[in-house]
Formats: C-alpha cells, structure tokens, sequence
C-alpha cells in the first residue's frame, strides 16, 4: 500500500509546485489587472448607488436616484444617438471604403506596402493629433478646405464646418471615417490574403467574370472578417471621445455630444460623479453586450476555420 | 477594375486573331480600354493615398511657416523654414516638459506590460495548473469591459489612494489597461512554440523559469515587438487617462499637454501646428521603422481581442 502510493502523491506534490509555478507567474498580472480594473468595476458599481462630489472621503447612499436622473437625462440618450450615427456612417462608408482599397492593394504586384503603410497612417495618430489638424483644416476663414473651394468657384459651398449645426455631425462623421477606415482595411486585406488561390483558378477556368468572383468567392468567405469589422467599427465608434472634445466639445448645443464626452463633463464638469459613475454602468453594458456579440461571432469564425 | 483585365484580355485577344481585318483597330481600342481601366485604377489608389496623407503633410509644411504665410494661405513650402516655431512650441509651450513625460510613461508602461503579460502569457499557454481556465476567462471578461464605462471608478480609486495627479498612479493605469490584450498576443505566441524544447530544456536540468526566460522569452521576440510597439502607441497616444489624472502641468504627457497649451493662453496658430508636429512625429518614426510588427500587432489584437 504504501508503495502505491508513493507515486501517486508524488504526483499530486508535482501538481502542487505547478501550480504554484503557475500563479507566481500570473501575480503581477494578477495584482495590476485586480486592483486597477477589477476592483475599479466593483467600485463604480457601488458609486453609481452613491453622491460624490469628487474630492471629499464622504459618499452618502441614494439608492436608485442616479439612475433615475439618468433615464430622464436625454442628452445622454442624444449622445448614444448621435454616437449611433458615427457607428452607421462608419460601417457604411468606412467598411466600403476598406474593403474596395483592401481589394485594390491585393491585387497590386508592386507597391502594396507603400499603399498599406500610408492607408493606415492616420490611424497611429491620437486623438488631439487628429482634432488639432481638422480643426485647422476646416477653420472657417483660412483652413485649407473652404480656400480650395473658393480657388474653385465652389465659393457657395463654404461653411463654417463645426459650428453650423447642418454640418458639425457630418463633418466629425467625415473625419472618424477619415481615422479609422484604415483599421478595416488592414482587416480585410489578412481576409482577402488567407483566401485560397484555386478558388479564384477554378471560377476563372470556368469563365466566371470579375463580378461574379466577388460575389461568389471574395465576399462568402470574408463574411468573418466583415462581422468582425463591424461590430469593432461600431464599439469603436460607441466609445468616441478625445477627437469630439477636440474639435466641437459636443457642440453647437449637443449636437455632436458623445456618451465618454456626457460621462467626461458630468463627473469632471458638474462634479456628479454619482450621477456619472451610473451613466458609466448603462453605458457600459451595451458596450458589453456588444462585446459579447463579438466574442460569439468570433467563435464562429475559428470553427468556421477549422471546418 | 485591374483584376478583370486578366480574364478578358485572351478572349479579346482570340476574338482579334480570328478577324484579321479589324485587327489592328480592335487591338488599339482594347488596349485603350485597359489603359483606361488601369489609369482609373492607378488614380483611385493615389487619390485615397492622398486624403490619407494630406492633413499630417498640411500640418508639417504650416509647422514651419511664419504666421503671415499661414493666414495668407499660397504656402506650401515657406520662403525661410520657421524651424524656431518649434523653439518656442518647445519652451514656452511647455513641451520641454510633456515630451520627456511621454517618453518616461511610454517606455515604463511597455516595460512593465512587457514584464507581466510575457510571464502571465507564458504560464497560461505552458503550464498546467488548475484555475487556468477560469483566469482566462476573467482575463477575457476585464477586456470586453471598455476604458469609457470605467474610468470615473478608477478615478475614484486613485483618489482614495492618494495616487491621482501622480506618474505611479498614472503608470499603473497605462499598464492594468494595455495588459488583457498584451496577455492573449503573448500566449498565442507561447503556444505555437514546439513541446520538444521544452522537454529538451528541462532534461538539461532547467526549472520553469529557466525554461521561461532563456527558452521562450528568445523565442517569442516577434510577439513582444508588436506588443512593444503597439503598447508604446497606446501610451503615447492616451488622452482620456492623461485628461482625468493630472492637474499639475509638470506631470503631464504631451496629449494632454496639447490641449491645455490650446487652451491656456491662445497661442498663435503656427506655434500650435509646430506644437501638435512634435508630439506625433516620433509617432511618424516609430511606424515608418515598425510598421510591419504594429500591423501584425494591431491584427493580432483584433481577431484575439
């Protein structure tokens, strides 16, 4: 007997020190990501319940107030609105675009990774970086866009890009469009990549044209990536802020205001950061859901690999 | 539009031989056709190249103009650089200050995401021990929750612990935030290692950390430079963290620096676009020289993330 079971708890010691391998490994990970993100989450919950004014230790309980204020507060809701808007204008055009240039520079013999390299660019750019050069090139009196109308003729189609409130949401639209298409791009160019040489071969013996091979080859099995692309283009979009503070700070009135931007102002600016803390938790679970989508689309991607 | 001229160019070509008296004018449309095509093609990618370029070129070439040729806008390259806009950005605009501050929080963030993302991806893809399952899946969760519904809590804490309007404080922010992502890149990397070096190591007498950081560690260099690179990125480029954190200028990284200069006390435009070109231009460099582990890295991110 007690030579059967020698081994076997000599075994269970082995499982033991690996076990304790393995979680000195993981501490620092542990510790960072515990305090600093999870404790955080469990906090906010807890704030969202509670008035802080930002500075005092005081943080007195009032129970479902703060998220009362914020189901009335509709400028939150215009805010996960308008977000909404850059989401669609960037699934649409941005994911057109991505996928047309990502098509183009696959095609390409020679010179794909200077095309690659400069359709990408704009996207390692911060956010004030991006908000600083817009803000310039759409200056009403001198930026170069409304200049390069009038050496047009166009001089009727001048405007005062950000402040007019026709087209302030276009114009930050057109500028998110303008920093994140290239994101997409890259995306589709690994898809348009991984996509089996013979089933072009094949389609071309059998005389299928250009059309043809897009819509029954190209785009069938892009069909992860695009899902993918998507829902991170609107995640992304969803959680837009430094390049609206930049440029509009929300404005003219609320027209272009965000929900990070609402968050941002609510806490920082009117010190709610009760009131906050609870817009964070609503926001916060439809990014999660979101999320969720994802991951289980995600999913289906990798089986859909292995298949 | 490229992509058709293969597939049409023999069957036209055939359909040419078969007429031989048409020939030579039907060859000359063809070609033209396909000279059209690839011309519209060759013009769609310049242009698109060119809206992506143009706002960081416009930004450059104002950088360096007096504040007359800006206003009077026919400048594109000015008459006598203006290299002292940059002079002024840099001592009266603060940047001698934010500048060396991105550069400190940059390289400690990547260092310490680097430190704990490499040994926590390793013993998630290497060893076995039991709970592995479940960090991962709380890994998992921590990154589906995004930076915009949680930072007023971690605000919070940062107050209660006396490290808001800190560098440990603002450090230890960049780092929990860039780890999640830096973990599932790393452990990928880990996992597509081959067992046999392990095995080999370890009869050579080595321990789990021998194995880790004289095996792996070589190993996995791909995976840490895009994590590098791209944490670097990140950091560089935070602006909402950097925004809530610091009141106090001297503390401040150059994003946030940015904003307060735009708002202080309204600088001329031309020092401003100086200003904005120095904290992107390192950017600028880094991709130029890395732009094949951040695409790699960006990829990664996203199909893990």
């Amino acid at each position: 007997m007690a030579v059967a079971a020698l081994p076997r708890s000599g075994a269970r010691s082995r499982a033991a020190r690996r076990a304790t391998t393995g979680y000195l490994f993981l501490l620092p990970a542990i510790v960072l990501l515990g305090m600093f993100t999870l404790y955080p989450f469990v906090q906010g919950f807890i704030l969202s319940f509670q008035s802080w004014d930002g500075i005092g230790r005081d943080t007195p309980w009032v129970g479902l107030r703060n998220y009362q204020r914020v189901i009335g507060d509709t400028i939150f809701w215009v805010s996960l609105r308008n977000a909404a808007i850059f989401g669609l204008v960037g699934f649409v055009f941005g994911n057109a675009l991505s996928l047309g240039m990502a098509i183009a520079v696959n095609s390409m013999k020679r010179g794909a990774t200077f095309f690659r390299v400069a359709y990408y660019l704009p996207g390692v750019f911060s956010v004030v970086v991006v908000g600083m050069m817009f803000a310039w090139i759409l200056q009403p009196s001198v930026g170069i866009l409304n200049r390069g109308l009038d050496a047009a003729g166009l001089s009727a189609l001048r405007g005062n890009w950000l402040n007019e409130p026709g087209s302030a949401l276009p114009s930050v639209a057109a500028v998110y469009v303008w920093y994140h298409w290239g994101f997409g791009f890259l995306l589709f160019l690994a898809g348009l990549q991984s996509v089996p040489r013979e089933l072009y071969e094949a389609a071309s013996i059998d005389g299928a044209g250009a059309w043809a091979r897009f819509r029954f080859i190209t785009w069938p099995q892009l069909t992860p990536v695009t899902t993918i692309v998507s829902v991170l283009t609107l995640l992304g979009a969803l959680q837009i802020f430094g390049t609206v503070q930049v440029l509009t700070n929300g404005g003219p009135g609320y027209l272009t205001e965000v929900p990070t931007l609402r968050i941002y102002k609510e806490a920082f600016q009117f010190q709610r950061y009760g009131v906050a803390a609870a817009m964070s938790m609503v926001f916060g679970s439809i990014l999660v859901a979101l999320s969720l989508i994802q991951i289980w689309m995600g999913r289906r991607l990798g089986s859909s690999e292995v298949d | 539009m490229a992509q058709s001229e293969p597939l049409v160019a023999p069957s036209q070509a055939r359909a040419v031989d078969a007429r031989a008296g048409i020939r030579a004018e039907s060859r000359a449309s063809a070609s033209a056709t396909a000279l059209l095509g690839r011309v519209a093609f060759n013009g769609l990618l310049v242009l698109v190249a060119f809206i992506a370029l143009f706002p960081i070129v416009w930004l450059l070439a104002g950088s360096i103009q007096t504040i007359q040729e800006l206003y009077a806008g026919v400048t594109f390259w000015p008459a006598v650089p203006q290299f002292q806009n940059y002079w002024i950005a840099w001592t009266r605009g603060g940047f001698s200050v934010y500048l060396p501050n991105s550069v400190f929080y940059s390289t400690v963030a990547v260092l310490g995401i680097l430190f704990a993302a490499s040994m926590a991806g390793y013993a998630l893809a290497r060893v076995e021990f039991p709970g592995r399952a479940a960090v991962m899946f709380v890994i998992l969760a921590i990154m589906i929750v995004p930076l915009p519904a949680s930072f007023i809590a971690l605000y919070k804490l940062l107050v209660d612990m006396g490290l808001a309007n800190t560098r440990t404080g603002y450090l230890v922010a960049l780092i929990a935030g860039g780890l999640p992502v830096s973990i599932f890149i790393l452990r990928g990397f880990f996992l597509r290692q081959p067992k046999e070096l392990e095995d080999a190591a370890i009869l050579d007498g080595c321990n789990q950390f021998d194995i880790y950081w004289r095996v792996m560690l070589p190993l996995a260099k791909p995976g840490l430079a895009a994590v590098a690179v791209i944490q670097f990125l990140h950091a560089w480029n935070d602006y909402l963290l950097a925004l809530v954190m610091f009141n106090s200028e001297l503390l401040m990284p150059v994003q946030r620096g940015l904003t307060k200069f735009v708002s202080s006390d309204t600088p001329e435009q031309h020092i401003l676009l100086a200003a904005t070109a120095m904290s992107v231009l390192p950017i600028i460099v880094l991709y130029t020289v890395a732009q094949k582990s951040i695409i790699q890295g960006i990829m990664e991110g996203a199909v893990k993330g």
